[in-house]
């Protein structure tokens, strides 16, 4: 199919009342045609956000995202919704509360996920300065002063003071010494009253989902697979849709992790979706596929923990550049079997680089496979595509 | 003495505590909104430690209760009286003002310190040098000379927390219940305020009985 052609197929898929999913995911697996304008609405298709029907998408959106506007309310400003409820057993909690029911107790609790997720988030891709640029459409609570910044919570800022020192018949000096300063603020300031920085969105939303699924709360690593969603959908070139990147990223972003859950969960690690099978899957294929190079990270001893754990994990979002992660997550979003070209990307990218392991001792593979070399991803990808045609082999 | 005593009975205390009933009279507005703010600052105020000279420690139970991790703020009104109290009280909060007791080993603490939390200015000052100690009309002096909202000062080893003239003050008392001279029985108190925008939930934490108990004050600006 020529590239037109294929540009037209997407219009043409994406235009009809009923969208065929299957026929999307064999398009956009070969890359999405286009100059990428399309991306938002596939990504929302792929993980199965958007229903497939037109029809149903006004109120569904309508919907989901009023849902998202009251999660935001509820759980970032819990004392005025469960304040009737608490009054009672206000009078008894006070800050320094040992009881672990004590709503000082969660709300110090919610600050320790909370301070994770501000670290995190302010060194969020640093390649590019959109995370570090003001968002067109910040949550309007917080502009408005009605809500506090979530990172203002765990901000350390010394108070400003000043001493007073008394001489003579009682003039009176006073001196201002230490000026209210903010340490964490380091290159990234938010962006003061009227705007939101666009990294502030993102820590809203994994503070969110963290608040919504306790048990799983936040993991290291979230941040960075928030990242390219949460950028496609922001930089919607429609403004009705951009509008609402944050209630959709949020819900995508659920979906999204509701499939690789299991790889940010330590106690499923050897459970047969954990990562640890999933690298042993790895490392199987690349055995089939090149005996040689298996055989040489076997004797070196690379086990895939020191460089696939990171990956897989993350869905390859640290090991290239973003346009390039974006390109690639529109195979692996538009993947029949989710996650399974993902292995077999890995294994191209292990046997791409063969020449270089084959002739390299254990630090340089080592620091060839963590930092992998600036490539073309379309040679990966295609080399990928070439190992899941084969099918399977010798597993 | 840098301040004499004005003497004007006004009669114009909106609540002045007793040494016992300060919890009785104060402006409590139950079902007061947002007990847990998102930008809650905490700020503890103690001092009158008195570390080693009258007493060996603060008690355990305080000692438990102060976590460090919660509290942003300590504001100590001195005699604290050794560096290794201070040690004690920055491992609690990183930052962490003092001013100057009678005993403190440190003499280049303030003598009174004016601290900006959101909207409130306080003024913190060890009381020693306000004569009569803890009278209420003296400490008004202070208050106006500092231009202050809230007055903070120790040195009685007696709670105290009043409004008047629409300015509070706050005595934390000793945080270990160290000896004084003028006080027969002295029960180890410290104050914890939450500071919103316009208002300060103060919580006073006493041992009573070995037992810690709380009461929860609330002043408006």
């Amino acid at each position: 199919m020529s590239y037109r052609e294929r540009m037209q197929r997407l219009e043409l898929l994406l235009g009809e009342a009923v969208i065929n999913l299957e026929q999307l995911k064999e398009l956009v697996f070969h890359g999405l045609p286009g100059d990428g304008s399309a991306r938002p609405l596939v990504w929302r298709l792929l993980l199965n956000y958007l229903p497939a029907s037109r029809e149903e998408w006004g109120p569904f959106l309508a919907k989901k995202r009023t849902n998202y506007g009251n999660f935001v309310a509820d759980l970032l400003q819990p004392c005025c919704a469960a304040e009737e409820a608490a009054d009672a057993a206000e009078e008894a909690d006070h800050p320094l509360n040992p009881n672990p029911d004590s709503r000082w107790q969660q709300f110090f609790r919610d600050n320790e996920v909370l301070l994770q997720i501000d670290k995190d988030v302010r060194r969020l891709l640093p390649e590019i300065a959109f995370f570090q640029s003001a968002t067109k459409y910040p949550c309007e609570q917080i502009v408005s002063g009605a809500m506090a910044r979530l990172h203002e919570r765990v901000g350390y800022v010394s108070l400003q003071a000043g001493s007073i020192v008394k001489r003579g018949i009682g003039l009176i000096t006073k001196t201002s010494t230490g000026t209210s300063s903010s340490s964490s603020d380091g290159g990234c300031r938010p962006n003061n009253k009227g705007g939101e920085s666009h990294w502030e969105v993102v820590e809203r939303i994994l503070f969110v989902y963290a608040k919504l699924n306790p048990g799983q709360s936040y993991v290291q690593g979230m941040n960075e697979i928030m990242g390219p969603l949460y950028y496609v959908l922001a930089t919607d070139a429609d403004e009705e849709w951009a509008r609402w990147a944050e209630a959709d990223t949020f819900y995508i972003f659920t979906h999204l992790m509701g499939e690789v859950r299991d790889f940010f969960i330590r106690s499923l690690d050897n459970s047969t979706s954990g990562i640890r099978r999933m690298m042993e899957i790895l490392m199987r294929r690349v055995g089939g596929r090149d005996t040689q190079v298996a055989r040489l990270l076997a004797q070196q001893e690379i086990h895939p923990q020191y460089y696939a754990f990171r990956w897989i994990t993350l869905l390859l979002s640290q090991e290239f550049p973003l346009p390039d992660v974006l390109r690639i997550w529109d195979s692996l979003l538009a993947d029949r079997k989710r996650f399974d070209f993902l292995v077999d990307l890995c294994c191209a990218m292990i046997i791409h680089v063969r020449g270089e392991l084959l002739s390299g001792d254990f630090a340089t593979n080592m620091k060839l496979l963590q930092n992998y070399p600036p490539i073309d991803v379309r040679d990966i990808l295609a080399l990928a595509s070439t190992f899941s045609e084969k099918g399977v082999v010798a597993e | 003495m840098t301040i004499v005593c004005e003497r004007k009975r006004g009669g114009d205390y909106l609540y002045h505590l007793g040494r016992n009933s300060y919890c009785s009279s104060v402006a409590r507005k139950k079902g007061a909104k947002c007990s847990v703010s998102q930008a809650a600052e905490l700020v503890l105020v103690l001092g009158d430690l008195h570390i080693p000279h009258r007493i060996a420690t603060l008690p355990a139970k305080f000692r438990k209760l102060l976590s460090p991790g919660r509290i942003q703020h300590i504001l100590c009104t001195g005699n604290l009286c050794t560096r290794e109290s201070f040690d004690y009280l920055k491992t609690v909060a990183a930052d962490v003002h003092v001013v100057r007791g009678d005993f403190d080993d440190n003499l280049s603490y303030p003598e009174q310190k004016v601290v900006t939390v959101g909207q409130f200015r306080i003024g913190l000052c060890h009381g020693h040098q306000i004569v009569p100690w803890g009278d209420p009309d003296a400490l008004a002096i202070v208050q106006r000379q500092l231009d202050v909202d809230i007055l903070i000062t120790g040195h009685t080893h007696k709670f105290e927390a009043y409004e008047h003239e629409n300015k509070f003050y706050i005595n934390p008392g000793s945080g270990t219940g160290a000896y004084h001279p003028l006080e027969k029985f002295v029960i180890p108190s410290f104050v914890l305020m939450d500071i919103q925008s316009s208002t300060v939930v103060t919580y006073v934490y006493q041992l009573i009985d070995n037992e810690v108990k709380v009461e929860r004050i609330e002043f408006k600006k």
